[in-house]
């Protein structure tokens, strides 16, 4: 059971694309509102199970392998801020677009964090394990089709209610799966960068010379 | 072979009916591997599948579910087997394993494994088409059983197909989580009432929580129906290391003998369950008695996540209805349901309860877009609606797209209305409005308007339509031109609610047609017949007085018990706002429209045409000046999106003020073009299309939005039925710019949006985070917008 008590604000800024805006009154005010609209909606859930390397099922181009490279174990996670969360944002397209665009990014900072105590909890169970960041489908060349084997796997659709459509995006939209290799040795501490992001040239954070985090 | 014993024999004549336990549990413990499936097998394995059926019938069930739960297209699409051959090796086992004992077979089915709209992609007709192609499968089974479903709209659509394609019994079982609700936000007394009016066999809940966890929800269903209720429990709740669940057969038999008094009669066992426990349910069930619920709710309305209980006045909105209204009109013509759904969320705010939608309107298809509004109403309100057409075509595809119990708005005494609207009314499970009029006209007397209500409501009784869900509805006439007539309309609704037992409601605004002070002769006349016994007012809820009026009426006959509903609605209200007078304010139009303030940039801009300052005038040097600077300030990263969308919101609240005055003055709309906007067919996100659509609309063109995960065809014909000639199209996803290219192909291909020479007459412009300015030009689109503001641009170069 994760919850969350308070949400990254610069962060949230940073999705709005605002390094280096001044913030003013009314912002402040719309963001103070949304962060709490958000923490109240969201409902955090999440599963993850163990995978014993090598593990056909997971693999998929070249980018995984480099990432499980050398580890013994991955672990297949998945976590959602479930439905209500989208319908919140859908209301507020219709009642205040700019609420909306605001809700958008603190749920999206939100997941973030869910993941990243995902992590935590996994990292504390796997204790003596080091362990790799999370890649997920979409990354590189890893096929974001795989999201739906990945449900099945961890009895998704069943268990917390995320599943994907045809296209294998998933819903609620604000949800991630992930594999994170796990290794006795060392591993090189590699960050996801830019290398093998899908969005390299084309990403708004680097055009204002920043960076999205991952 | 179908069993001789019928399981509605046996809901009658058992004291208990048992199920068995979990399948997926035995699977796992025979260590018996395959391949993603676990349906595959009832091929590969049939032995096995039949020994765990018959381990459940030793243990005492009645009923075994086949090993059918997943086994639908979407999910076996890659396990090499058709639905046709897994469903029936599964009920042919179940079969097998039963012969000769009595026990009967269910075709087991659970969710289709994607979400359906409007949190999803998968539309009801989909839904309808994958468990109709289940049930014709398992035409062998003695029952159809739908569990473990947490949307009830999916769980619809599958009962629909049951229902029209066998008739054989239905026990349909949701799942809830600890909160007390799905995961899609479905209420235990949202599916009870939904489902009874449907007329499933037995409802109740399976999976998710053990059974002294799923105390409150069983509670609840129990308050809601009067059906024998089912419960099939997991074994308490898995531990997350080594995914055994806590509960003991004991313990989980004397959980459940505690929930008896809610009115269980089916008692099985979900995950985590064998036939151990099954054997201590049996046990128990022979030391107990059946208690049947007391059903002490009154007629109830529901969404899938609110229920309307009719136990006093409640307040249906009137405002979704274009007669009279040319902008509603307007919005019916130009398909813009955004206008719709701001009605809707504006009357929830006001007070309503229950919404009245209403779009017939000649120059539209009242029947599609009777579906696309409840559709798109549905997924941003949790009001129940009330479905109003005079066309029996109309009421049906509504009732069929509508996800909950809904009113039917209306029936009335002539016998082809009473033929055509009744038996829907029935099958759809809604509740009915029933106008006393019939062939001859509006009774002019209570006593003829009460025996149209009497015919009404005898006919409805002898469809099967419970006497508690028929609303007479005793017209009001407008007191201006009849003046007698009001004394008999309350007569008429008084008799109605004594001698009839049935529930009233009204439409209260026609009382004051014609009258000055119309506000005061319509807050009267409401009080007046709440007071004879009315219990749905439909009004204006905007109408602080009217609504009030309903509020202070709750309070004062004793229903609003310690006014907390009133205190509520008025006591929490936020202080407000010291009411600036716009001539003290010194801000100007483009101060208002630059920092976003709403209220400020329509008072100045009322103030403005007050002072007869031409209209175009204000747009051209005023407003678009203003949004301009705020554009190009969001280009130079001074200010927040956010920002940039509350100025141009503000905008326009500014153009709506001119929009009403020139509708007023010459009836001539602003509109500086059409454009069509779409998130291409397969992807979801279309946050980034309506932020582009606000900004357009601020900039007075007209946005035609066709929404997200739209078919390319629908984007082409809409070009050529409304003569569009600029497209806008959005996508995410980078597995989705496939479809963006082809919907661009189908444009191009089209022959009525081609000149002469062949060449294209629609400008496509497309954006969306993962495109690029050639990829865009490489897929032939003629614009690449990066954001909103770049959307305008292009439009003012194309359009003007």
């Amino acid at each position: 059971m994760i919850t969350l008590e308070k949400l990254n604000r610069s962060e949230a800024i940073r999705y709005l694309g605002g390094a280096g805006i001044q913030m003013n009154d009314q912002m402040e005010v719309l963001m103070d509102e949304c962060e709490k609209m958000v923490l109240e909606k969201a409902a955090p859930k999440f599963l993850y199970i163990e995978l014993d390397l090598p593990c056909d099922t997971i693999m998929g181009g070249r980018d995984i392998a480099n990432h499980l490279d050398g580890c013994e174990k991955a672990i297949l996670m998945c976590a959602t801020l479930g439905a209500e969360i989208d319908k919140l944002i859908r209301i507020s397209q219709i009642s205040d677009m700019a609420k909306a665009v605001v809700l958008d990014s603190f749920a999206s900072v939100a997941v973030e964090q869910v993941c990243n105590k995902v992590d935590e909890i996994i990292a504390e169970k796997y204790d003596g394990y080091n362990m790799t960041f999370r890649f997920s489908p979409g990354y590189g060349d890893y096929p974001i089709s795989l999201q739906q084997d990945f449900l099945r796997m961890l009895d998704a659709p069943r268990k917390i209610g995320l599943t994907t459509n045809e296209n294998f995006l998933l819903m609620p939209t604000k949800s991630v799966t992930a594999v994170m290799g796990l290794s006795k040795n060392p591993i090189e501490r590699k960050k996801r960068g830019c290398a093998i992001c899908n969005m390299r040239g084309k990403c708004r954070f680097r055009k204002n010379g920043e960076h999205c985090g991952l | 072979m179908v069993n001789t014993v019928d399981f509605r024999e046996l809901l009658k004549n058992k004291e208990f009916v048992l199920l068995d336990g979990a399948m997926g549990t035995l699977i796992q413990k025979s260590g018996v591997e395959y391949d993603s499936v676990p349906e595959t097998l009832n091929i590969t394995h049939p032995e096995l599948i039949k020994s765990f059926h018959k381990a459940y019938v030793c243990a005492g069930a009645d009923v075994v579910y086949a090993n059918t739960f997943g086994a639908n297209a979407y999910k076996l699409k890659d396990c090499g087997y058709t639905v046709e051959e897994i469903i029936g090796a599964g009920v042919r086992n179940a079969k097998e394993a039963v012969s000769g004992t009595g026990a009967l077979v269910a075709l087991d089915l659970g969710p289709v494994g994607q979400l359906m709209e409007p949190a999803g992609a998968m539309t009801f007709e989909q839904a309808y088409e994958y468990y109709k192609q289940q049930i014709v499968a398992g035409s062998d089974a003695d029952l159809i059983v739908f569990e473990t479903m947490t949307d009830l709209f999916e769980l619809k659509a599958a009962v629909l197909a049951a229902k029209e394609n066998s008739d054989k019994p239905i026990v349909a079982t949701m799942s809830f989580e600890a909160n007390g609700r799905t995961f899609t936000g479905v209420l235990p007394a949202c599916a009870a009432v939904t489902l009874t009016g449907l007329g499933v066999d037995a409802v109740g809940v399976n999976c998710s929580l053990g059974p002294a966890e799923l105390e409150p929800v069983i509670a609840e269903m129990s308050r809601y129906t009067e059906l024998p209720l089912v419960i099939k429990a997991n074994a308490g709740l898995p531990d997350p290391n080594s995914n055994e669940y806590d509960v003991l057969p004991d313990d989980f038999a004397e959980s459940l003998q505690n929930l008896l008094k809610y009115g269980i009669k089916v008692i099985g066992g979900c995950c985590g369950t064998t036939p151990e426990y099954i054997e201590k349910v049996r046990d128990m069930t022979e030391k107990n008695k059946y208690q049947p619920q007391k059903k002490c709710v009154d007629t109830t309305v529901c969404s899938a996540s609110t229920a309307v209980e009719i136990n006093g006045p409640r307040i249906i909105g009137e405002r979704i209805n274009p007669t009279g209204k040319k902008l509603f009109k307007q919005a019916l013509v130009d398909n813009n349901i955004d206008y719709i759904l701001t009605q809707a969320l504006s009357q929830v705010s006001g007070g309503a309860e229950i919404l009245d939608v209403n779009v017939g309107h000649p120059e539209i298809d009242e029947k599609q877009m009777m579906v696309r509004v409840l559709k798109a109403i549905q997924s941003v309100c949790d009001a129940p609606l009330q479905i109003d057409s005079t066309k029996p075509d109309v009421l049906e595809a509504g009732l069929r797209h509508y996800n909950g119990k809904p009113i039917v708005n209306s029936v009335n005494g002539e016998e082809a209305s009473l033929s055509a609207v009744l038996p829907l009314v029935k099958k759809y499970g809604a509740s009915v409005v029933g106008l006393t009029l019939d062939e001859n006209g509006i009774p002019k007397t209570a006593n003829g308007r009460f025996a149209i209500a009497k015919r009404i409501v005898e006919r409805a009784e002898a469809v099967g339509i419970d006497r508690r869900d028929v609303y007479i509805d005793c017209l009001t006439l407008t007191v201006s031109a009849e003046q007698e007539a009001c004394r008999e309309t309350l007569d008429a609704l008084h008799r109605v609610k004594t001698e009839l037992g049935c529930k009233t409601c009204l439409g209260v605004s026609n009382i004051s047609f014609g009258l000055p002070n119309r506000e005061l002769v319509t807050r009267t006349f409401l009080t007046m017949a709440l007071e004879q016994g009315l219990d749905l007012p439909i009004i204006n809820p905007n109408i602080d007085s009217i609504t009030g009026a309903v509020r202070a009426y709750r309070v004062l006959a004793n229903i609003d018990k310690n006014s907390v509903e009133f205190i509520n609605a008025y006591n929490d209200a936020a202080p407000c706002a010291p009411v600036k007078n716009p001539s003290d304010t010194d801000i100007d139009i483009f101060t208002a429209v630059y920092s976003g303030l709403k209220s400020e940039g329509a008072t100045i801009t009322r103030k403005l045409l007050d002072e007869n300052i031409d209209a175009m005038q204000i747009v051209n040097e005023m407003l678009i000046p203003a949004l301009d600077r705020v554009g190009d300030d969001f280009e130079k990263n001074k200010i927040f999106l956010p920002q940039l969308i509350q100025s141009a919101n503000t905008a326009q609240e500014c153009f709506e003020v001119i929009k009403a005055h020139i509708s007023k003055t010459d009836g001539n709309t602003v509109s500086k073009g059409k454009i069509i906007l779409a998130t291409v067919k397969g992807d979801i996100h279309d946050i980034g299309k309506n932020i582009v659509k606000v900004l357009l609309d601020n900039y007075g063109y007209t946005v035609v939005d066709l929404g997200r995960d739209v078919d390319p065809q629908l984007i082409v014909d809409t070009a050529v039925e409304q003569n569009i000639k600029m497209i806008g199209l959005s996508a995410l996803m980078t597995t989705t710019l496939k479809s963006m290219e082809d919907t661009i192909k189908l444009v191009r291909e089209r022959k009525e949006l081609q000149n002469e020479d062949g060449s294209s007459k629609c400008v496509i412009f497309v954006g969306g985070a993962v495109l690029t300015k050639e990829y865009a030009m490489k897929i032939g689109a003629d614009y690449y917008c990066k954001d909103a503001k770049e959307s305008v641009d292009t439009a003012k170069l194309v359009l003007g």
